[in-house]
């Protein structure tokens, strides 16, 4: 991107895909995927002491439509895991997942029958955020990483295929 | 994960239940199916007004197999200072379930709070309760087959149970069978020399 | 199971037309208020609200059978994570039902009870903070949210500051604690305590004395002291009908007899009745929270002197052949508690929380049964929300508190 000096003012020239690419990182809006103590500290991260808005992320949205990032927080239970395909599924294109905390990721500390042993065996996932929970710290490094992700065009980017 | 040193369950007790220890936290009663509906009845004409809690255990080691565990408090609804509430009496009715015939009346009618506490002892450990409205699973999905907390259904999950631990092994990009490359050792070396200030002439690289 | 015209309802509803004008809805298990994940299934009529059917198990987690295939003293770490607003008030009640096995409750160290009551306090704060915000939230009164958060903040700073960790620490230990209370804890409880009550101030300001708050809670989902007790309710749900019953008064527990605190009640039973409920026992907590304060100032030990179950302390592990036995068996092998069975109940941040703990002799529990508090009281929902709007579903259910690791577990 550069500003050019050129008769009749100042023209800002650059890529399209770049501008959409800045534009859709300085606004990811995360899905509210509270499953469980993950919930807890995502909601810190929105909180005052944190405030992930100052990231972009102003509002969580409910609904899948609306959402670009889902964060899987939490355990996935074996009840709950075609309720999360079906939301990511219904999240409209470009999406990102961040799987917080170390359930989502591979089962966590919970290696039996009853909990999913990685959200990333029902969708894809882009950053991995390991802790039980992750500090909201550990959180907003994930959707900076996301953002870095998303300005270099991967996966999910706006002509980028799910 | 428990370690292979383990002591052997020789000296472990069949039935906990029977063992009393010197521990005053209720009354206990013991009884069997056929019995269970009149005593809680006669229980709760007696002021345990609350039903505490609905559990299941799983005894293989013994018959009946299985214990439905009652937790009642005496409780009354006009009690309306600390006083009048005071220590009220607990008391905990072990049912004794067997294998074969694995049914108990329902109390749904005697406390509305025994609904949702029935289906989980239905959906964990497979023991009926005649005349409950609406007996399904409550905790699993509607179709998941076998009982989890029985002690003969794997932690894992029969599906689950043979694959090895940890599950990320499965997971690594480094192909399983991949034989060792023979230069980790010399990478190391590198490494440490490194991190001390030597200089080391690169040979292997 | 079938609505009452007759439509299936559960697991894949289907759009069918009944003719009668009722609607079935299916709320959650994705729905904005951020209570977890529940699904309620609810037969509408316009608006009113003619049957209400709560589906659990999103979150069962099987922490009952993990547990049993720990060790003694590593199942507390996933008893933990069932009600995860205040994870250590979980811990302390199967610690003391573990200590009531083996015998051990008399020789728990005094401060080792003080502080385990100053934590499980602090946790009930924080808990209610979690409560109250989200509580907001719902309704739309999101500053409250901001407010309440920073509170549970500074808690967290004292959760991590002693146990190393915001949430989960593994602090409580079978026989006292893992160690001492770091220097500088209560220098911070101390400021925990001066900003407590400017900030309860605002909060109250904010949410209690909101008129539209109150509008939104007053005379919505009534519960009566009988059907509480029918239904098995406990904690501030039940005291908001009027029954004073709090397992501290009742049942004491670690020391709790010489703290003078009161048992906050209300007669209504409506959502309002349990939101003032739950802030005015916020102060107690905190009432009772300055009184252990005092008390922590004498130091003593926190864990019980018999190696057989309180690992030694590691500085004797290099000069005592014993001590360095006894640490590598507690830790590869744990101890064994003795055979027979205890139901341990305190009083949690949603009333009743009990763990009957089997024990057959081994060095692993049997059986760990929780009492589940929440998923009692969520089961009242499928009464007090019939003839309710569908728009008061959410502060009935917000009302009840419950949390959704303890429903399913």
């Amino acid at each position: 991107m550069a500003v050019n000096e050129m008769p009749g003012g100042q023209f800002f020239l650059a890529k399209l895909d770049d501008v959409a690419r800045w534009a859709q990182s300085s606004s990811v809006w995360p899905l509210t995927m509270g499953l469980a103590c993950c919930a807890i500290e995502m909601m810190t991260a929105t909180a005052s002491e944190y405030d992930i808005a100052r990231f972009g992320s102003e509002v969580f949205r409910a609904s899948p439509r609306q959402a670009d990032l889902m964060i899987v927080s939490g355990r996935v239970a074996q009840k709950m895991a075609p309720v999360v395909r079906r939301l990511w599924e219904q999240m409209a294109d470009p999406k990102w997942v961040i799987s917080m905390g170390a359930c989502a990721s591979s089962g966590g500390v919970f290696d039996n029958y009853a909990i999913v042993q990685g959200v990333d065996t029902i969708v894809p996932v882009d950053v991995y955020v390991p802790g039980c929970p992750p500090t909201p710290d550990g959180l907003l490094y994930a959707v900076n990483l996301i953002q870095q992700q998303i300005r270099q065009g991967g996966r999910g980017g706006i002509l980028a295929r799910a | 994960m428990p370690s292979s040193q383990t002591p052997p369950a020789g000296s472990t007790a069949l039935d906990p239940t029977a063992v009393r220890p010197d521990i005053a936290d209720a009354r206990i009663i013991r009884v069997t199916p056929a019995e269970v509906r009149a005593t809680l009845e006669r229980l709760k004409g007696e002021g345990f007004a609350m039903l505490l809690d609905i559990g299941g255990a799983d005894y293989p080691g013994r018959e009946p197999r299985f214990d439905v565990v009652y937790h009642l408090i005496a409780l009354a609804s006009d009690a309306r200072t600390v006083a009048a509430v005071g220590k009220p009496e607990r008391v905990r009715v072990l049912c004794g379930v067997t294998e074969n015939e694995a049914v108990v009346p329902t109390m749904t009618d005697l406390w509305p709070a025994a609904d949702w506490a029935e289906r989980e002892v239905y959906d964990l450990f497979g023991i009926s309760f005649s005349g409950h409205p609406d007996l399904r699973r409550i905790q699993m999905p509607v179709e998941w087959e076998g009982y989890p907390l029985r002690k003969d259904y794997p932690l894992r999950g029969p599906a689950r149970e043979k694959t090895p631990r940890p599950s990320f092994a499965l997971k690594s990009n480094v192909a399983a069978g991949t034989p060792a490359s023979g230069k980790t050792a010399a990478a190391l070396q590198r490494q440490i020399a490194a991190a001390r200030g030597q200089i080391v002439k690169d040979e292997t690289k | 199971m079938t609505t009452s015209a007759g439509v299936p309802a559960a697991h894949g509803l289907d759009i069918v037309d009944t003719g009668d004008g009722r609607m079935i809805i299916s709320m959650g298990p994705q729905h904005p208020s951020t209570h977890g994940v529940l699904q309620v299934i609810t037969e509408l009529e316009g608006e009113t609200v003619v049957r209400a059917e709560p589906e659990i198990g999103y979150l069962h987690t099987g922490i009952e059978k993990s547990a049993e295939n720990l060790f003694w003293t590593q199942a507390s770490t996933v008893i933990e994570r069932m009600d995860y607003l205040s994870p250590l008030s979980n811990a302390c009640c199967f610690i003391m039902g573990v200590e009531q096995l083996l015998g051990i409750t008399g020789d728990i160290p005094v401060r080792a009870q003080q502080a385990r009551v100053m934590l499980c306090e602090l946790h009930r704060i924080a808990s209610h903070c979690v409560w109250l915000g989200t509580g907001g939230i719902d309704l739309g009164a999101i500053s409250g949210f901001f407010y309440a958060f920073d509170l549970r903040e500074r808690i967290l700073d004292l959760t991590e500051l002693s146990g190393g960790a915001r949430m989960h620490p593994n602090y409580l230990r079978i026989g006292g604690m893992r160690d001492d209370l770091p220097a500088g804890f209560l220098g911070k409880v101390d400021e925990l305590i001066a900003m407590y009550y400017p900030r309860m101030r605002e909060l109250r300001a904010l949410l209690q004395k909101n008129p539209i708050l109150q509008d939104r809670m007053i005379d919505v989902g009534i519960l009566s002291a009988e059907d509480a007790i029918a239904w098995g309710i406990t904690g501030p749900a039940l005291r908001a009908t009027g029954v004073p019953y709090d397992v501290r008064r009742a049942f004491p527990y670690s020391g709790y007899e010489q703290y003078e605190f009161d048992v906050v009640t209300r007669t209504e039973g409506d959502a309002y009745a349990r939101f003032m409920v739950r802030l005015d026992e916020m102060d107690q907590s905190m009432r009772i929270i300055e009184q252990v304060r005092k008390q922590l100032d004498t130091p003593g030990p926190v864990m019980i002197a018999d190696t057989k179950f309180a690992p030694p302390p590691k500085e004797t592990i290099a000069l005592s052949m014993e001590a360095l036995i006894h640490h590598f068996k507690i830790v590869s092998e744990s101890f064994r508690v003795p055979p027979g069975d205890v139901y341990q109940p305190i009083e949690g941040p949603r009333g009743e929380l009990g763990y009957y703990i089997v024990s057959n002799g081994d060095n692993r529990p049997w059986r760990v049964r929780t009492r589940p508090p929440s998923m009692y009281n969520l089961q009242v929902l499928k009464k007090i929300a019939v003839g309710e709007y569908i728009a008061d579903m959410v502060v009935m259910i917000g009302s009840l508190d419950p949390v959704f690791g303890e429903v399913d577990r």
